[in-house]
């Protein structure tokens, strides 16, 4: 609630109204008598939020109106569900609780879509009451709190059975009537205050307290889906009056998720006088001044002032970019003063324009912030400022339907209908473009007219491929266009097609389709493959469809969409029968079934394939069948080259990964590879047998790990660009950046000639006091790679008869000091060895599941991911299922409704 | 339909058109119709040498410069993402005056798009593209090189088409559903269709589970399969010996078009036909009233050629351009990208001017496509119509951050009337530049953050 500021400048610390000054005795008496209603109403935000979980809240009533016949819904959670009195004449009302004397009924007007929606949703409940019933021997039950049509039909209902709690609750595994119920003993209820929750998870746990303490547990199976969306929410009696409750009520709260037994404690701990509206309860990962911290300043910070204040530069003693260092003094001044903008000596030199030095001022608008920032408490969000997170726009994080890519399509066909379709989904599907490094992410999926040209002719390809009445035979045996048999084929056929149960109005859709074709005189048959040519087409084949409204806050995923989403993400394939059955079992929201799940999927071949793609994706191979490398220079360089080096780097990524389980940073240093004859000549290895073949590298100090391979040393160039390379190795593996160069800096490469190689002019540019704060971050990272040439052979002399080396040293990210190393295989060492590398592999395996950038609002979920992971050995196998358990999988962000 | 003629491009290739009887031209319109669109050019002209007038660079530009309106000293700097190539930074802030929002996303809609939004907020009129985009270029490591029309949520408008043919068949072709004439087959195949328009439909509606991106998503999709629907059912077929499609390009496309950055060889001749080819074919879009918003790019923000051939304007030999043994280098660094790497103020530039002037004279020859004809209020469609041209940087160095992106070229066309021509020294923000244009024209949005104080350039007006 808004105080008012006379109210906000006037409260002492006992909440009471202090003297006003002359202006406001002026103010009239019943303004006053307002005034301390208010302040009574009004307390700080910090005194509750600490009480109450306010997250999943969904409908809250604390009674606090003395009068009238509403029952407000304060939980500020979407449209309020307010509830209306029958019969007010039966009810007493004081501040803060509503004792119903006689049979009444206190239900809202609607059906309660929000409480429907979110629970149906989630899979999970809360119910909460603190009531005093008016004695023990009420029945029926008599109900406390229910949603439901009438005294056998209903979604939930907490109700009173004599000296005990009854708690009803439908899934597709109960009946219409919630039965069979969950009890707590006998003589648990009695006619005094009790806080009553129950709770029940989405594997099907539910559980019953009284007053803090568990009273009673069982297994409720099923999913929520047969939830009655027309049902009211009500209090002290049933939809059809015939089961009235008497006591009173004191509160009673809503959630769509399990609390935890902790959370329940606190609640009863917190008393039956905690309330608040659900706004202030609502829970926050940040405060406002947090995110408003990582929103605005950190990007300004990066932009303006990490450059010459971070770790490795911190000119004047000062390191901005880390919360320990920020808050420094400076040539006896202190840099940033919270609160006080004008006795900060940040403030002072970037008003003044003086910082940053020799670079464009701050705009006025980001001067604005600063000092907005710094008179606020100058609050500082996580440890330390990561540059790369502010590059992008936040809006890459948003949700955008994915489409399927050209390799996900012909993969879901497969699945589904057993058609190969890939060569001619290759040549005529559009394909997709890279964007952000990988060719999956999200934004970039959209359609032109060619795709959907491409859609239906390969939905008719795919059809004419197809056995249907075979295929319709797994679903229904039964033949003819009547209404029961098309409808109960469309509907388990679609299921199958489109990866999830279909909606009543998608049924009817596609069973228009037949009608149409018996109209026309046609047969089964050939209704079956227009069917079939239809859900091939739908949005929901093409498009991985999920619920993305909400309140606004991170829901979690439904059953199917988990499905969908592991099975994409770790097979790059639709669910298979088993998965899909686990989903609707409820079992991939248990631990031992999601787990169960999970190895399964990762042993099946298709995981391999994925993370093919994956390495394929990330390292841009396409890449080296587009090279042209200067023939007088590389007369050796051909096509087929090319494709030996691709087929090098999956086949490492292969071995390294899967036959061998071993850490994915073992991929910057397995002394091993696979090459072809014509590639161990091109490296320099003894050839061993014909085709690709694996060859061991222990004996070749030089080689070893992905940065050694040509797929990635011909980043580089022709000139093997020590730039080119150390920038890849600082974005692609230590996953940081540098700013543009300098103004008035002359930019072109310089080239080698006899007594000056690459390195002595890279060790020129980072002597330089213009380019060697940000060369330093990179360019010795190539130092290790100096004797491979452009297209990844191995030389002792570059073509000016120039010794080349291969040490070097590595600066990493948020370090100061850099660390050397004498061979590049202690350099592949190093970086297998950083925990920055790894990170920056979990992120660009994480990126490619999600299909889109990761930004800051991610960094804490997937530090969480990356410890997961770490623990179970750092494997991609321990990354998949950190992932998949993780909030970015198991939850999605809704946009409020 | 006196368009339906064969269509000749620089290097003498003949197309003709399908006879569709839907092609109208604008000028039997009764009303000219509001369009937009942005012509982008890769790497730049020069600070200094936009300053020559029409005498240096810009000679091309100069039978129009009645037509034009050059802004000179427009500002972009706000584009400027530190960290990732300048190029890009300018490309996706050409026409969105924003910061890029990814590799493959502006920072906000193009100019095009805010005008269509405001005057077709319920799509384009049945047959027509709702947004064409083409382009002959080369370098493609980010979309923002290339693609110049951009949504709201900065995603692309549309796909780019790079070949002549793939934007000939965006434009003009027939889509296939199989069934030869068989009216039974075509009934039951429409039922699919309608069937799958259904859902879009659903999704799309207040009904859906998307968010905003999402749905937006599909509202694309669904008006491309409205326009398949069109084309498949209810264009006619052509005609027993019409002219056939043109022929396939010449040039690289794809990934062999950019080997890594290194750059490909092309001689002038090859280059100018593709490109005239394509702008033929634009033009031709345009005049067939099939399109009225998209973007042409003529060479990709930061390109890398190394180009080969004489170039002649006017009569006289203009230069010899052999880029790579003119740098005496190769790869990358025989690109002509290079010559504004080397740019220098106090030398003659020659290479650099004589690729400037190159670029100005195909934009040129583009715009004279839409000058060929009047519309019914007299004007041509070039006058009628708001195309604004500009490029990736001011001067496509690197090593000048006051410059890179400040001073960025422009030029307008005088959309029936709207603003002046001859040169101007602007002097502002490319977003303020920007939302006076669309002020003008009469369109809803603007562009840029909502909390800003914008500026009004009346300089540019009529």
């Amino acid at each position: 609630m808004r105080q008012t500021s006379f109210v906000e400048k006037n409260r002492t610390s006992d909440g009471k109204e202090a003297s006003v000054d002359a202006k406001r005795v002026r103010v009239k008496f019943s303004q006053l008598v307002v005034c301390f209603f208010l302040v009574g109403l009004a307390r700080p935000a910090s005194a509750w939020s600490a009480d109450r979980s306010g997250d999943g809240l969904v409908a809250l009533y604390d009674f606090r109106l003395a009068k009238g016949s509403i029952v407000k819904d304060r939980s500020g959670v979407g449209k309020p569900l307010d509830l209306k009195i029958e019969n007010p004449k039966n009810v007493r009302r004081t501040k803060g609780t509503l004792e119903v004397r006689g049979k009444t009924l206190i239900r809202s007007d609607k059906p309660a879509a929000k409480v429907f929606n979110a629970v149906r949703r989630s899979g999970e409940i809360t119910i909460e009451a603190w009531v005093r019933p008016a004695n023990a021997k009420q029945d029926g039950p008599a109900r406390m709190v229910t949603l439901s049509g009438g005294s056998s039909e209903r979604n939930f209902t907490l109700g009173q059975e004599g000296d005990k709690v009854d708690v009803r609750l439908r899934t597709t595994k109960t009946s219409g009537n919630g039965i069979p119920s969950l009890n707590s003993p006998g003589r648990s209820l009695a006619p005094r205050l009790t806080h009553i929750v129950y709770t029940r998870n989405r594997g099907g746990r539910a559980r019953l307290f009284l007053n803090g303490k568990q009273q009673a547990e069982k297994r409720v199976p099923g999913a929520m889906a047969n939830w009655n969306g027309k049902y009211r929410l009500a209090l002290a009696n049933e939809l059809s009056s015939d089961r009235p409750w008497l006591g009173t009520f004191h509160l009673v709260a809503i959630y769509s998720r399990d609390l935890s037994v902790g959370e329940v404690a606190q609640h009863f701990k917190a008393g039956v006088n905690a309330r608040s509206t659900g706004a202030q309860l609502a829970t926050r990962k940040q405060s406002p001044k947090e995110q408003f911290f990582d929103r605005e300043i950190a990007p300004l910070l990066s932009r303006h002032c990490l450059e010459c204040h971070d770790t490795v530069n911190h000119k004047g003693r000062l390191d901005l970019s880390k919360k320990s260092t920020a808050f420094a003094t400076s040539k006896k001044e202190t840099v940033i003063v919270p609160g006080k903008s004008a006795e900060s000596l940040l403030w002072e030199v970037v008003e003044a324009d003086d910082m940053p030095n020799e670079r464009d001022p701050l705009s006025v608008d980001e001067k604005k912030l600063l000092r907005k920032w710094i008179d606020d408490g100058a609050v500082w969000a996580g440890e330390e400022i990561d540059p790369l997170a502010h590059t992008h726009d936040r809006r890459v994080n948003q949700n955008w339907v994915r489409r399927l890519t050209v390799p996900e399509y012909i993969e879901t066909v497969r699945s589904l209908t057993g058609v190969d379709i890939a060569k001619e989904a290759r040549e005529i599907l559009p394909p997709d473009i890279r964007a952000d490094g990988f060719s999956n992410t999200a934004y970039n999926l959209t359609v032109d007219l060619k795709h959907i040209e491409a859609y239906s002719r390969l939905a008719g390809i795919i059809v004419g491929k197809m056995n249907v009445r075979q295929f319709a035979k797994r679903f229904s045996r039964k033949r003819g266009f009547t209404d029961d048999v098309m409808r109960d084929l469309v509907a388990k056929m679609g299921k199958w097609l489109l990866r999830a149960p279909l909606e009543e109005h998608e049924v009817a859709a596609f069973r228009g389709i037949s009608t149409t074709v018996a109209a026309a005189g046609g047969t089964f048959e050939e209704a079956l493959s227009l069917l079939v040519e239809a859900m091939l087409q739908s949005p929901r084949f093409l498009y991985r469809v999920e619920n993305e409204r909400g309140d606004g806050t991170a829901w979690p995923v439904s059953e199917y969409e988990l499905a969908s989403r592991m099975s994409y993400i770790i097979w790059g394939a639709p669910p298979d029968t088993q998965l899909l059955e686990a989903a609707e079992n409820g079992q991939l929201f248990e631990d031992d079934g999601l787990e169960a799940q999970l190895k399964r999927m990762l042993d099946d071949p298709r995981a391999a394939k994925r993370s093919a793609e994956f390495v394929h994706e990330w390292l841009n191979l396409g890449r080296l069948a587009n090279m042209k490398p200067n023939p007088e220079k590389f007369p050796q360089w051909n096509a087929d080259l090319a494709n030996d080096m691709r087929a090098e780097t999956i086949a490492f990524f292969d071995d390294v990964v899967w036959k061998q389980n071993r850490p994915l940073a073992d991929l910057l240093n397995a002394k091993l590879t696979y090459a072809t004859p014509r590639l161990a000549k091109h490296y320099g290895l003894p050839v061993q047998g014909e085709g690709l073949a694996r060859y061991d590298l222990k004996s070749v100090p030089e080689r070893g790990g992905l940065l050694t391979q040509g797929s990635v040393l011909t980043i580089g160039g022709d000139e093997a660009s020590m730039v080119t390379r150390g920038l890849f190795v600082l974005r692609d593996l230590l996953r940081s950046g540098v700013k543009d160069p300098p103004p008035s800096v002359n930019t072109e490469p310089v080239p080698s000639r006899a007594g000056l190689t690459q390195r002595n002019i890279a060790r020129k540019r980072i002597a330089d006091k213009t380019c060697g704060g940000c060369h330093i971050k990179f360019e010795p990272l190539a130092f290790g790679l100096e004797k491979f040439d452009g297209i990844g052979a191995f030389q002792e002399k570059d073509e000016h008869g120039n010794t080349l080396r291969d040490d070097g040293e590595i600066l990493f990210p948020g370090t100061a000091k850099p660390v050397p190393y004498d061979s590049s295989a202690e350099l592949m060492n190093l970086l297998a060895g950083s925990d920055r590398v790894q990170q920056c592999l979990t992120w660009k395996v994480t990126q490619f599941a999600l299909g889109r950038p990761l930004g800051p609002a991610d960094s804490r979920t997937l530090d969480k991911v990356h410890q997961a992971a770490q623990k179970g050995g750092g494997t991609y196998a321990s990354l998949m299922r950190a992932i998949i358990k993780s909030d970015l999988v198991q939850k999605t962000q809704t946009e409020a409704n | 339909m006196n368009r339906r003629t064969a269509l000749k491009g620089l290097g003498g290739i003949t197309i003709g058109l399908p006879l569709l009887e839907e092609m109208t031209l604008a000028a039997k319109a009764k009303a000219v119709p509001v369009r937009a669109f942005n012509v982008f050019f890769g790497l730049g002209v020069p600070a200094p040498l936009q300053t020559e007038g029409f005498e240096g660079v810009l000679e091309p530009l100069k039978p129009l410069r009645d037509k034009l309106l050059v802004m000179r000293k427009v500002d972009q700097v706000r584009c400027d993402v530190s960290g990732i190539n300048a190029h890009y930074d300018g490309a996706t802030g050409s026409f969105t005056a924003m910061p890029a929002g990814g590799e493959a996303k502006a920072g906000g809609p193009s100019i095009d798009q805010v005008i269509r939004k405001t005057f077709y907020p319920d799509g384009m009129p049945v047959g027509m593209v709702p947004t064409l985009i083409g382009g002959t270029y080369f370098r493609r490591s980010r979309v923002g090189r290339y693609v110049h029309s951009y949504h709201a949520n900065g995603t692309v408008a549309g796909t780019m088409q790079e070949k002549p043919r793939d934007l000939f068949d965006r434009v003009f072709g027939m889509v296939s559903v199989d069934v030869g004439g068989d009216a039974r087959k075509q009934r039951l195949k429409r039922s699919v269709l309608d069937t799958v328009m259904g859902q879009y439909k659903f999704y799309t509606g207040a009904n859906s589970p998307l968010g905003a991106a999402s749905k937006a998503r599909f509202t694309e999709h669904l008006e491309r399969i409205r326009e398949f629907e069109q084309r498949a059912f209810e264009m006619k077929k052509k005609l027993p010996g019409a002219p056939t499609l043109p022929p396939r390009s010449k040039v690289a496309h794809g990934g062999p078009a950019d080997p890594g950055g290194m750059g490909i060889d092309i001689t002038l001749e090859e280059l100018t036909t593709e490109w005239r080819l394509m702008a033929d074919l634009y033009a031709l879009a345009v005049q067939m009233d099939r399109v009225r918003f998209g973007s042409l790019t003529f060479l990709a923000a930061g390109e890398r050629i190394r180009l080969k051939g004489d170039y002649e304007y006017g009569g006289r030999k203009v230069f010899q351009f052999d880029d790579a043994t003119q740098h005496n280098a190769t790869a990358d660094k025989g690109c002509s990208h290079e010559w504004w790497h080397k740019f220098n103020e106090k030398k003659k530039n020659t290479a650099l001017r004589a690729h400037a002037h190159m670029k100005m004279r195909e934009v040129a020859y583009f715009l004279k496509q839409l000058d060929k004809e009047k519309e019914a209020n007299g004007r041509s469609i070039l006058e009628n119509s708001m195309i604004t041209i500009s490029t990736e940087s001011g001067d496509g160095r690197h090593n000048d951050s006051k410059r890179e992106l400040s001073g960025v070229f422009h030029a307008i066309t005088g959309a029936n009337g709207r603003f002046k021509s001859g040169i101007v020294d602007v002097g502002a923000e490319g977003l303020d530049v920007y939302n006076t244009m669309l002020g003008a024209v009469g369109a809803k949005g603007r562009l840029g953050p909502v909390k800003r104080e914008s500026r009004h350039i009346s300089s540019i007006l009529a």
